[in-house]
């Protein structure tokens, strides 16, 4: 994985293997988001889509009224991201292309981060268990992804 | 989010307004703390949202990182609500309040 800046044009390379583990978590979440796959009560879902009140009725309603359009948003997407994946080379992610891959990735590390039970704002703790566990392993290669694409977006 | 009000909805408001003594009080937009979002993207997300300069970006992170909350936003419920769901968009935890 790479990233470069040059002329406003963000160019984003990856080699096969890591187009090949995007591309299928794009399309785990993807199936995770369709038709209630996530049970109501289920830590990846109620991270995708948290509380927007502490009280729980308001929060409850509030959820109905959000519910649909975020999950439009992030199959959105994650459906574009996944397109790009597929095609050759480097890809070139102007401004808009960016704020995409940003947000796709953030919810690939939401779901994986949760299902991982990160708990601890120390990134120390998740280097010391990426060493033995792939899971770990993927969600750190993730952060490194999306923080090297928030600072190019940001230069 | 206006425009999207259900009879129900008002129930609610009026309810949470009766428990809020104060009705004509502004509402804001809390960011909390969590674990996964990066300090980088957070500053990224309040800059591109709110127009924040990168100072105040960073000073609004680094109070939801430190602090484990910031407020973000204040004004109408309505466009508390929609500062809310534009956060939640970006994987953030966000909610809104009436200020006390």
């Amino acid at each position: 994985m790479n990233v470069t800046r040059r002329r406003g044009v963000i160019k984003l390379r990856l080699e096969p293997v890591e187009r090949d583990v995007l591309t299928s978590m794009f399309d785990d979440l993807a199936i995770s988001l369709q038709d209630d796959n996530l049970a109501p009560d289920d830590p990846v879902r109620r991270r995708l889509y948290p509380d927007g009140y502490g009280d729980r009725e308001a929060a409850a309603e509030f959820r109905e009224l959000t519910e649909s359009s975020l999950t439009y948003d992030r199959t959105e997407r994650i459906s574009q991201c996944t397109a790009e994946l597929a095609l050759d080379g480097d890809l070139p992610l102007d401004a808009d292309a960016g704020q995409r891959w940003i947000k796709a990735l953030n919810d690939l590390r939401l779901a994986l981060g949760t299902r991982l039970e990160i708990s601890d704002d120390d990134d120390l703790s998740v280097a010391a268990d990426a060493q033995s566990d792939p899971g770990h392993a993927i969600y750190q290669w993730l952060t490194v992804v999306q923080d090297s694409l928030v600072r190019a977006l940001m230069k | 989010m206006a425009g999207t009000a259900t009879p129900q909805r008002e129930a609610t408001h009026q309810s949470d307004s009766s428990t809020s003594a104060q009705p004509d009080l502004p509402w804001i937009t809390i960011v909390w703390n969590d674990p996964i979002n990066l300090m980088s993207y957070v500053t990224h997300v309040f800059m591109t949202v709110f127009g924040f300069p990168r100072s105040k970006a960073e000073k609004l992170m680094l109070d939801v990182h430190r602090r484990g909350k910031a407020v973000v936003s204040s004004g109408t419920r309505e466009r508390m609500e929609l500062d809310v769901a534009t956060m939640h968009g970006y994987g953030l935890w966000a909610t809104l309040e009436q200020q006390s």
